[in-house]
């Protein structure tokens, strides 16, 4: 694919909306030939829509894409392809059976040369060598390590002739050597007049390896194409979190006096594909506290709540609650000790969607047993559900009524009105106010104060920093499945911030 | 001696047919569809090729028919699955339906009449050869098409780079979409070739067969030649060995029957699909499972993200 | 400016969507068979005859329509139990003829007193029945092996095996046919002096109830439902997923492997070749046209049932065969979830994001 290096790529005034729901507004930057962008932002921010903007899997409801000063329509992936833009996702689409050559031809569409096998390895081999990596092409996808994979995916990708590359979160699996040589090899592939996309969170990537910065926030970019030659890693810190206005600190109701409620030691465990997901994580938490643990996402949250819960197995550590010890036990004992979960994707992790909300409320009551051994009566969940309903305020839900059709607030409501119940003793609660309005924020924030004027507790993982500093009496800070560190509630953004950054 | 020459020339009497269906039913699972349809496209195609061989008395034509019909019904049930997104074992079931029915529907006026079918050519020398004089001489030609076809899908499959992509398309439909492939194109393609080689399996048993029409003339062939992609762990030169084996062992148990010998035919009879589980049994334990990875996966590129 | 049709996902479908959805799809299934057998030569105004009236409305016909929906019933609530926890069990036949067996094999062997026979042989057919799908369940639990190509393997082994018993050790020499012996009096369910029918319509109508009665009032049919609708959901809860799992199959295999026996003691009264045909196919259209509830189960399979009792008529008159049943499911199916389509996707028009 012989095409003249691309000079300039601008995005501008980039929206999308998902039924009602605005992901992405007035978002853009610019990108030049030769340089190096990286693109900031916590997990909803906007930045996986934005890529996918560009690579042609969604279409922007307004904006445009001009690239070397005319306008271009992505429709679909080939369409980015066409026009040069080649996009090394976070989890690689390579298909594992094949060798790494023959992934190359099966994506030489608008490459006819590279379309035969020999050739299509030589190329690779070609690439692989002008950035520093080492690559088998003929090696099965299937037995290559991560970084392997990726040296593999990004190779590809420009040997199809790609001139600008968007890698996201390149580093986030690698080890420090491995990123070091990645980094490099980026950095050669900017010298080479290719633009380079660098989706990141780690703060000493972006000041060390890229030229220009844009920071998204909540679909919008709250700056823009600013240049990171002058900047520290604590001024991008700064941006990030923005002005993290902390609404007034509510009184603790932590109890200081008496024995830990939750105490987690040295807590190991692993994905499915054997990945290490947390690493000697130590958690106490005692009567009326609420203990917040500050990170961005995708270092091993889900995985500590599956633990701590028992969806997933330990590979090492204890767990014990209220002075019984957990770490066997099955998610039904665990729940009788009082453990509840309050799971980040509530569609996927907590609701039956196609269920009536009656069945939903009852669902692990029923599961105990407390409802009946073997019989249950409906007309019981009923009413249950219809007191519920009011005490809650749940709007929308009648207890008959599909589940799905509840808001997300009002949804969440009843999520927490059935986990945070009398029996409640610690709730283990992951980003509970996700794509709420503010209404429904401050409800979810009042019920589980509540649960700590009880005398329970709250593990509460959030990405959002004015949560944890807003409830928070101890803050934990969680980076690639380990805690770096604790600082008291009363932290400031730029101290969380600051330990948020450590690590690769 | 004679015995089993008869009996291996009688194989393929079989095996073909079942052979046939399994190709078809190996390119669409390789494209990640599950096709319960086979019997249906079969029966359809049978009916048609003997109709058409009586209308026109040319058993090339009616095989050519057989095809056809095959390749239309499996358009129907492609266009459910690959469009539409239907559930794709419900639309299986109900293309198997609609094509057992309508053969025995539109078939019922042309049952038990006999035509002049597909014929073995002449090759007397040949076809005295022992033991295998049966087996390789005097099969109809479409046996050997059969056999060809089994060498062109094979070589298309794992050695060009529209097999690549194809395959592509059952292994992962994400990387598929990404590097440009049409997954529903794909997935209608797959459903029309299965449907067009089932028939032709179909059309094999009545022109070229029995040469005659009768109802509910597959016999559950289609399931067979379900379990048998996963006996053939989804390779067609494999798919061949294994419909000769179950060819085999389908003829054989008649013949030892016939020879009043006391052999407990059924029981054996079991063999063939005890066989066939534990293959699958021992093959989803392997580490390079066979199976496409993306089998029976509803693909919608918007559900991606 | 071009236009280009994204088709998305719908977030939620409205009731009165689905509801539509779905009676348009059977009406347009109908609309078709009508037009079918019209083609056939079946006249027009003799159609709501033989298809509705004698088939529900005269006695000799409704007679017959009942005894022929026994062992549909069953086969539909197999099919429904299985499918709610998604397990596809594509091998109710098999399990039916397990169930045949069982019960014949009580019988040959005298196990029990005469009295109470009949019900050890119901009991037998529901342990075989349950015996043949616990194959495939163990095998998918342990080696994640398909069930669905597993149910229909062993639905074969188990015709093999009924083959091998009819032409061996259980043929009835007095027949040309390879046919067992017939079972003797006390054995035989009793007729209820309605044309064939017997008293083994109380024991399918029995199971709707009862399964109906489990999955809406105890603590195990809920959690089978939750399980049915959202596994994690049901994990994160406590549910013990993997006994909910295989209880709910073991029903599965019994009810159709109790089809089964009561063809055998009711209906055939020996065991034969010719049982349980097609009800595999059947027992899966009841159960999506019922859209998985055992209530809906029953008058759902009434009405199959009385669709093949038109089909032997349709078939004596117009010279129609049993296949044509089969193609109306199978029309009926496949309307059904081209309307599920409207249901669950919507098409989005984009218009060029440049001009």
């Amino acid at each position: 694919m012989s095409k003249a290096n691309f000079k300039t790529l601008h995005l501008r005034g980039l929206c999308k909306r998902f039924g009602e729901c605005t992901v992405l507004e007035n978002a853009g930057f610019e990108l030049h030939s030769g340089e190096v962008h990286a693109l900031l932002g916590e997990n909803g921010a906007g930045k996986s829509t934005l890529m996918n903007l560009l690579t042609g899997v969604y279409v922007p409801d307004q904006g445009e894409i001009v690239l070397d000063g005319q306008p271009c329509s992505i429709r679909k992936p080939a369409d980015a392809m066409a026009h040069g833009i080649g996009m090394v996702h976070q989890h690689y689409r390579l298909v594992e059976r094949f060798s790494v050559a023959e992934n190359l031809v099966l994506a030489a569409d608008r490459a006819p040369e590279l379309q035969r096998l020999p050739v299509a390895a030589k190329a690779l081999q070609e690439t692989a060598e002008q950035l520093g990596l080492a690559l088998d092409p003929y090696a099965r996808v299937a037995d290559l390590s991560v970084a392997e994979r990726q040296r593999a995916e990004i190779c590809k990708v420009l040997a199809l002739g790609a001139q600008i590359l968007i890698l996201d979160e390149p580093t986030a699996v690698l080890t420090d050597t491995e990123s070091e040589s990645l980094l490099a090899a980026i950095q050669r592939m900017a010298n080479a007049g290719k633009g380079v996309i660098l989706i990141t969170h780690k703060l000493r990537e972006v000041v060390a390896h890229s030229d220009r910065v844009t920071i998204l926030r909540q679909g919008r970019a709250v700056a823009s194409n600013l240049a990171t030659e002058s900047l520290t890693q604590a001024d991008i810190a700064q941006l990030m979190m923005g002005d993290v206005a902390v609404s007034q600190r509510q009184p603790s109701n932590l109890q200081t006096n008496g024995p830990d409620l939750l105490v987690a030691t040295g807590l190991s465990a692993s994905r499915n594909d054997g990945s290490t997901a947390i690493s000697n994580i130590g958690i106490r938490l005692r009567r009326g506290e609420i203990v917040g643990v500050a990170g961005v996402g995708g270092h091993g949250q889900p995985q500590l709540c599956e633990a701590l819960m028992g969806l997933l197995p330990i590979d090492s550590g204890s767990i014990q609650l209220d002075g019984f010890q957990i770490s066997q036990c099955s998610v039904s004992q665990r729940r009788s000790y009082g453990l509840r979960y309050i799971p980040a994707d509530r569609a996927t992790n907590a609701l039956a969607l196609d269920l009536p909300v009656s069945d939903n409320l009852a669902l692990t009551k029923v599961a105990s047993g407390s409802k009946g051994r073997f019989w249950i009566s409906r007309k019981g969940l009923f009413q249950d559900a219809q007191n519920t309903i009011t005490e809650h305020r749940i709007a929308g839900a009648s207890p008959q009524g599909l589940t799905r059709l509840l808001s997300g607030g009002n949804a969440q409501k009843l999520v927490l009105a059935r986990e945070l119940d009398n029996d409640c003793v610690v709730a283990i609660t992951h980003s509970p106010t996700r794509g709420l309005d503010v209404k429904s924020c401050g409800a979810v924030h009042t019920a589980l104060r509540e649960l700590t004027s009880r005398g329970g507790a709250v593990l509460l993982i959030s990405e959002d920093l004015e949560e944890i500093m807003t409830l928070s009496d101890r803050i934990l800070v969680m980076n690639t499945g380990c805690i770096t560190g604790e600082l008291p509630g009363t932290a400031s953004a730029s101290e969380i911030g600051a330990l948020m950054i450590g690590g690769h | 001696m004679s015995f089993i020459s008869f009996w291996f020339a009688s194989i393929p009497v079989s095996a073909l047919p079942l052979l046939l269906a399994c190709l078809g039913l190996i390119l669409s699972e390789r494209s990640g569809v599950v096709n319960l349809g086979a019997e249906g496209y079969m029966a359809v195609g049978a009916m048609s090729g003997a109709i058409v061989t009586l209308l026109t008395g040319s058993p090339w034509l009616g095989v050519g028919a057989g095809v056809l019909a095959g390749c239309c019904l499996g358009l129907l049930f492609a266009f459910s699955v690959a469009v539409l997104k239907a559930d794709q074992i419900l639309s299986g079931l109900a293309v198997m339906a609609i094509g057992l029915g309508l053969s025995g529907f539109i078939g019922r006026h042309w049952v038990h009449q006999p035509f002049n079918g597909m014929n073995a050519p002449d090759l007397p020398g040949l076809q005295q050869l022992p033991l295998l004089g049966g087996l390789l001489f005097k099969q109809p030609l479409l046996a050997w098409v059969s056999v060809l076809l089994v060498i062109v899908i094979a070589w298309i499959l794992h050695r060009t780079r529209i097999g690549l992509r194809f395959t592509a398309v059952g292994e992962d439909p994400a990387a598929a979409d990404n590097a440009g492939i049409s997954v529903p194109g794909m997935q209608m393609l797959a459903g029309m070739l299965c449907g067009a080689l089932c028939g032709l399996g179909g059309a094999y048993l009545s022109v070229a067969s029995a040469h005659i029409w009768v109802d509910n003339m597959v016999a559950g062939r289609g399931w067979i030649a379900l379990a048998l992609v996963v006996f053939a762990r989804w390779r067609p030169g494999r798919a061949l060995i294994g419909a000769l084996l179950f060819g085999a062992v389908d003829m054989l148990l008649p013949r030892l029957q016939a020879q009043g010998l006391q052999v407990p035919v059924y029981l054996m009879g079991m063999l063939p699909y005890l066989l066939t589980i534990l293959v699958l049994v021992l093959a989803t334990r392997s580490r390079y499972r066979d199976e496409p990875a993306a089998l029976g996966v509803t693909y919608l590129r918007q559900d991606r993200h | 400016m071009a236009f280009q049709f994204a088709l998305q996902r719908r977030a939620n479908t409205s009731f009165l969507r689905s509801s539509l959805t779905f009676s348009g799809g059977l009406l347009l299934g109908l609309l078709l068979c009508v037009a079918l057998l019209i083609q056939a030569g079946v006249p027009a105004d003799m159609l709501f005859d033989d298809l509705v009236w004698q088939v529900f409305f005269q006695a000799d016909g409704l007679a017959q329509t009942l005894t022929l929906s026994i062992p549909l019933i069953l086969a539909g609530l197999s099919a429904a139990l299985a499918l709610r926890v998604k397990f596809w069990n594509i091998g109710i036949e098999g399990q039916l003829w397990l169930g045949a067996i069982a019960a014949m094999a009580v019988s040959i062997y005298g196990v029990g007193s005469d009295s109470y026979r009949w019900a050890l042989m119901l009991v037998a057919a529901m342990a075989g029945g349950a015996l043949w799908i616990a194959v495939p369940l163990w095998l998918k639990e342990r080696f994640h092996a398909s069930e669905l190509v597993v149910t229909l393997l062993l639905s074969n082994v188990a015709f093999q095996l009924m083959l091998h018993l009819l032409f061996g050790a259980w043929r009835d020499p007095t027949q040309s046919f390879p046919i067992s012996p017939a079972i003797s009096e006390p054995e035989r369910l009793l007729k209820l002096g309605f044309g064939n029918l017997h008293t083994g319509l109380f024991a399918s109508i029995g199971m709707v109830f009862l399964v109906m009665w489990i999955m809406e009032r105890s603590r195990f049919g809920f959690q089978s439902r939750i399980l049915g609708s959202n596994r994690q959901v049901a994990e994160a809860s406590g549910i013990a997923v993997g006994t909910t799992l295989v209880v709910m199959v073991l029903l599965s295999g019994a009810m159709a492997g109790l089809a089964g026996g009561l063809l055998v003691a009711g209906t055939e009264y020996r065991l034969t070749q010719h049982l349980g045909w097609n009800m595999t196919f059947s027992g899966i259209v009841i159960a999506f046209i019922a859209r998985l509830r055992p209530f809906w189960v029953l008058p759902v399979a009434v009405v199959l049932a009385g669709v093949y009792n038109a089909g032997a008529t349709l078939k004596v008159f117009y010279g129609l065969t049993e296949a044509t049943v089969l193609l109306m499911q199978g029309i009926v199916l496949l309307s059904l979830l081209w309307c599920q389509f409207i249901a669950a996707f919507s098409i989005d028009r984009r218009q060029e994001v440049s001009v």
